[in-house]
């Protein structure tokens, strides 16, 4: 959610710090700040406040009890007033559980132009477009308290006797003719393509065949647009159910400010204070007479008091907070509270509903007094000895396998084929989950044997293992495969076991497991390499070392690694001296690019001649 | 007359014929062991979880967004099960463990594969590991601020001794207070920096009453984080992706030696 300072600024009677401490007010009381530039933030609401603070008035209410500092006015504090019932307007809605409230208006004489600079100033501060007044209000208020709000042309809609029908409905199996499509629909500005399956909460035109005005909660259709020639408003301030809000928006993949507001489910109460807003904001910049108001509201919603103790507070988060001090805690979030002895009962207001239960008010005892005033604490010690044993006795066979030449490597748990396949593969080509380690080692194996010769010492194989859990059909079990059978545990011995059968908790009972430091992380070339081998005779008794380093004086710094492959003597014979063949090995890499023979080449020429000088033989 | 022997002389530092251990095997024995000296135990529970374990209990409920196709793998099984999403359904089959065993206090960390449906980039893959945990015990006698201790000693052990850790309010349905844990982390020739290392808070009562234990009677923290990006802060690995690709040269990225 984006937010201005400037905007919240109209909360507060003293000047805002600025936005640097803004934002440090709201990561250690509230919200995650996704980003800070300057005056504008970009905070991340999470579900349990989402109800709540997707809107300045939330934000600046958080502020006001992270900052100690309170607000100068709440919207949401102020009071209702009485409107006259609507004789234009009539809402049917059908289903009370996924319309919990629909607050319909009727506005007449309005005057559609361009807003005023400062209104076009609040929407662009946070990265909206102005569009015309009455579509700028909407969105003021809604950005302002949180109530998704929606103006349509009532000359768009059929009248009956003088009166308008607004329907809350699911779009009906028989109009869709093709089951798999849905009914057409073209939203606001333009968009077309969308799809309205069987079964989506629409907004329609009950006088004109049930035609579909918008998606309940998410988007109003360009049937009944606002636009210069609009004079007559029907102004919707409802609450749609969240559950079926996020669906339909995922289905449709029409994810709006609206929607985003409804599956986070904010109180009903809100859409009373966003349509006594969104009208007085519209007298204000379009003129115009509110003819009258209809509310459906068959289930009005109620918090509950919740109550905790002093005592319940320190024994959760560990603190020894006073009263006095978690007192303040609720007087800063302005929590109306009634105090005895040491209970608190907090009787939320309407839009706190996410405060249910004891622990939910410890939690914010803990963020409005700061987590930092929790001292870190050591658990006390445990009678017993803590059970380790089966970790311990998976890695005994590890280290077993390690001192055998064995390295271990981990692979991905999907596989082409297997017995238990998935509804939603990321990968459509490895849509089953394994049934066996082998397919992943195999081509582990493949790679390591290529890769073998930049990083084992020369002339070792690569033999691998992975321990990981597999799914065949007789059920999942925990796998150990090697690609080769240990030499010193016989030929004949299995390449892989089960080690959900094998007793690892008596295996490793007592064993204490290899500990080894690790360098920090060596990048390595993702480039193929080249290989080059020299072969030359030395005088015996010449340090091959001696050899390596004058090589890898010649060799550049695209030889990443030269090692001594093999070696002979050759005994003194007919006059000849003794002498030694040795053998080198170098592997040319860069981090850059893919070598070129050239490269290579260039290389092993000087280090040939940088040899020859030396007065060694190339074989 | 011509004899063999075996070349002696290696440019790299790797002359010994032993094989390697993964990283992330290095790094669990060095967990394992800093957490064993708090009390904690070490629990496994099945990839392939059931519904309730891997949300039910947790209070994610049937309607929750992270049940969504596009978070989290379903099998075609009737009724689908799910890769899990997290190993804090560890944690529930030890709830439940203690509520059968009539246990009072248990310790445990959970580590294990988790599975999210998510595109792979440099700092998220779909298969990753998880070092989950928990502590319960009798109500005040497992808090916040054990939290705060078991983590601080942890990173002052393993990552060094200046790491410290901060809690910011955050959001699990499983947890009530729930928090992000920062670390403090100086990188060698580096400024020093808060990352944010993983989720926290005290088990909501809910879970503790799905799990059959009395939230009158006991209460604890539980965590989850991603274990991968511990040893990424730790050793300076900058790409997820290297873990699990069953590439040797990663396993060998890393000059060991053993202690």
């Amino acid at each position: 959610m984006k937010v201005s300072r400037a905007w919240l600024q109209n909360y507060f009677a003293t000047e805002l710090p600025d936005g640097q401490i803004l934002a440090d007010a709201f990561t250690f009381h509230s919200f995650e700040v996704e980003e800070q530039t300057g005056n504008l933030l970009d905070l991340k609401v999470l579900p349990d406040r989402a109800g709540y603070a997707l809107s300045h008035r939330g934000v600046a209410y958080e502020l006001a009890a992270a900052l100690d500092v309170p607000m100068k006015k709440d919207p949401l504090r102020e009071t209702l007033p009485n409107w006259p019932q609507s004789n234009m307007l009539s809402v049917e809605v059908e289903d009370p559980k996924k319309c919990l409230r629909y607050i319909g208006a009727v506005v007449r004489g309005v005057t559609v132009g361009s807003s005023p600079t400062w209104l076009k100033e609040a929407l662009e501060s946070v990265g909206q477009r102005s569009i015309n007044n009455v579509v700028d209000a909407t969105n003021y208020v809604m950005l302002n308290i949180g109530q998704p709000l929606h103006a349509f042309d009532a000359s768009k809609l059929v009248q009956k006797n003088e009166i308008y029908t607004i329907g809350v409905q699911e779009v009906e199996e028989h109009k869709v003719s093709d089951k798999k499509t849905g009914i057409p629909f073209t939203a606001l500005g333009g968009e077309d393509g969308y799809l309205l399956p069987e079964g989506t909460l629409v907004i329609t035109d009950k006088n004109n065949g049930d035609k579909i005005l918008g998606v309940a909660g998410i988007k109003g259709g360009v049937v009944a647009e606002v636009t210069p020639h609009t004079t007559d408003l029907i102004i919707e301030a409802a609450n749609f159910e969240g559950t079926s809000v996020r669906r339909t928006a995922q289905r449709l993949k029409l994810f709006t400010d609206a929607s985003a507001r409804f599956q986070n489910r904010p109180s009903p109460e809100l859409a009373a204070y966003g349509m006594r807003d969104v009208l007085a904001l519209i007298q204000q910049v379009a003129g115009g007479e509110v003819e009258g108001v209809v509310d459906i509201y068959p289930n009005p919603t109620q918090n509950l008091p919740v109550s905790v103790t002093t005592q319940k507070v320190n024994e959760l988060l560990g603190s020894s907070f006073s009263s006095d001090e978690i007192g303040t805690a609720f007087k800063r979030l302005s929590l109306s509270t009634k105090i005895s002895n040491d209970t608190f009962t907090v009787t939320p207001p309407f839009e706190r509903i996410d405060l249910l239960i004891p622990e939910d008010l410890i939690e914010e005892v803990g963020r409005i007094l700061g987590y930092d005033r929790l001292p870190p604490a050591q658990l006390p010690p445990l009678a017993g000895t803590p059970d380790q044993a089966r970790f311990r006795g998976i890695e005994r066979m590890k280290d077993q396998l390690v001192e055998q030449g064995f390295t271990e490597v981990s692979t991905q748990s999907f596989a082409k084929k297997g017995d238990i396949v998935l509804a939603n593969p990321l990968d459509t080509k490895r849509p089953a989950l394994r049934i066996s380690l082998q397919e992943n080692l195999d081509e582990a194996l493949a790679q390591a044997q290529h890769y073998a010769l930049l990083v084992l010492p020369p002339g070792e194989k690569p033999k691998l293992f992975e321990v990981g859990s597999v799914f065949p059909k007789e059920g999942e079990h925990v796998e150990l495969r090697m690609t080769e059978a240990p030499k010193a545990w016989g030929k004949d011995f299995p390449t892989f076991d089960n080690l959900s059968k094998a007793n690892m908790e008596e295996y490793g009972n007592g064993y204490e497991p290899k500990h080894y430091t690790l360098a920090p992380f060596k990048p390595f070339s993702l480039y193929p390499y080249i290989v080059r081998d020299v072969a030359l005779w030395v005088p015996q008794g010449t340090e091959p070392v001696k050899v390596l380093n004058l090589i890898r004086g010649e060799a550049g710094e695209l030889c990443i690694k030269i090692s001594l492959f093999d070696k002979f003597e050759k005994a003194a014979k007919d006059g000849v001296p003794a002498k030694t063949s040795l053998a080198f090995r170098l592997i040319f890499q860069s981090f850059e690019r893919t070598l070129t023979d050239d490269d290579a080449n260039t290389a092993m020429e000087k280090a040939y001649a940088k040899l020859k000088s030396e007065g060694f033989e190339i074989r | 007359m011509e004899s063999k022997n075996t070349p002696a002389v290696d440019g790299q530092p790797h002359a010994t014929p032993k094989g390697h251990l993964h990283p992330m095997s290095v790094a669990m024995r060095d967990i394992a062991a800093i957490f064993g000296n708090q009390g904690f135990g070490i629990a496994y529970g099945p990839e392939l979880e059931d519904e309730f374990h891997n949300f039910d209990a947790l209070r994610v409920a049937g309607d929750h967004p992270a049940r969504d196709m596009q978070d989290t793998f379903w099998t075609q099984e009737k009724p689908p099960r799910v890769p899990r999403t997290h190993c804090t359904s560890v944690t529930v089959r030890e709830l439940e463990r203690m509520a059968k065993e009539g246990l009072t206090e248990l310790r445990m960390i959970n580590p294990g594969k988790v599975f999210r449906n998510e595109a792979t980039d440099a700092t998220h893959e779909a298969q990753f590991y998880q070092l989950d945990g928990f502590a319960v015990g009798p109500v005040g006698t497992v808090t916040l601020a054990h939290l705060k201790g078991v983590w601080t000693r942890f990173y002052q052990e393993y990552i060094g001794p200046n790491a410290k850790i901060r809690f910011r309010p955050s959001y699990f349905p499983f947890t009530e207070p729930s928090v992000e844990v920062d670390l403090w982390f100086e990188a060698p020739g580096k400024e020093g920096r808060w990352l944010e290392m993983f989720g926290a808070g005290m088990l909501h009562p809910g879970v503790l009453e799905n799990a059959g234990l009395d939230p009158k009677k006991v209460a604890g923290f539980a965590w989850g984080g991603g274990l991968e990006r511990l040893i990424m802060v730790k050793y300076g690995v900058p790409d997820v992706r290297f873990f699990h690709n069953g590439d040797i040269r990663f396993v060998y990225a890393f000059d060991e030696k053993q202690i």
